[in-house]
């Protein structure tokens, strides 16, 4: 028995969010654009205290692989690299605008 | 999927080669050992362990998606994982004349575990290898992250 696919999405609905999405005002841009950052500090930091609690553990003897650390570790860095990058894009930009003749 | 799935997928094969170190250490340890267990009140030696590994299965979710058709049939797999630690009972024990020895038989002889020194080298050498390799695909896989990172620069 085939099963069909489950649409979450119905017609009217997605019509319904492309007007809203067109009526967006900068203030609302500017909340979305917020919390979005937000969020993706919010992993980022938490992978951070991930890695930090399995030093503490690797440290006091609990029962962690060595090379778990590590991993921990490494993503902890990719995800904060990735963040320096994105920081240092919208600073570029912000930078790009503030030199505009007016 | 995420950016870090293959990195998940690098430390469950971690994971089991460091089991697979445990149990080759537990079995070249063992290799003199003449009382691991007792069976009906007699004391047998050690028997040689050994682990088998099988494909990692997804969450359910995977096993969802695939059904109605969102994902293909085949995804990029999810790691390794150990599916049992099998004791050896085809190999026989080893006999070795030593009548003085308090497990000695009434000919002298005792009944050693049958653990090849050998083959467990052997395994070892395989056991850390693969790790190695792991560790190369993982240091492969953060560069290639790095890199993704210098896109647009210079």
């Amino acid at each position: 028995m085939a099963i069909n696919p489950i649409t979450f999405m119905s017609p009217a609905q997605s019509v319904n969010e492309v007007n809203v999405q067109n009526q967006l005002t900068p203030a609302n841009a500017q909340q979305q654009f917020a919390d979005t950052l937000k969020e993706a500090i919010a992993s980022v930091n938490e992978h951070q205290k991930t890695s930090d609690t399995m030093t503490q553990k690797l440290i006091n003897g609990g029962d962690v692989d060595l090379f778990e650390v590590m991993i921990a570790a490494q993503k902890a860095s990719v995800t904060l690299n990735t963040t320096i990058e994105v920081r240092n894009k919208a600073v570029e930009a912000y930078q790009e605008i503030m030199r505009m003749n007016v | 999927m995420s950016i870090f799935h293959s990195m998940n997928t690098t430390a469950s094969a971690l994971t089991s080669q460091r089991l697979r170190m445990d149990v080759i250490s537990s079995n070249i340890a063992n290799v003199d050992t003449t009382r691991a267990k007792q069976v009906n009140g007699e004391w047998e030696p050690y028997r040689k362990k050994s682990v088998t590994l099988k494909e990692q299965q997804g969450q359910f979710s995977n096993f969802l998606n695939m059904a109605i058709g969102k994902t293909e049939k085949i995804g990029a797999g999810n790691g390794v994982k150990v599916s049992s630690i099998k004791e050896d009972t085809e190999t026989p024990f080893k006999l070795v004349y030593d009548p003085s020895h308090p497990d000695a038989n009434a000919e002298g002889y005792v009944q050693m575990s049958n653990v090849d020194v050998l083959k467990e080298m052997v395994d070892l050498i395989s056991a850390s290898r693969s790790y190695e390799a792991n560790i190369t695909a993982f240091n492969a896989n953060k560069s290639m992250l790095t890199k993704a990172l210098e896109i647009g620069k210079g």
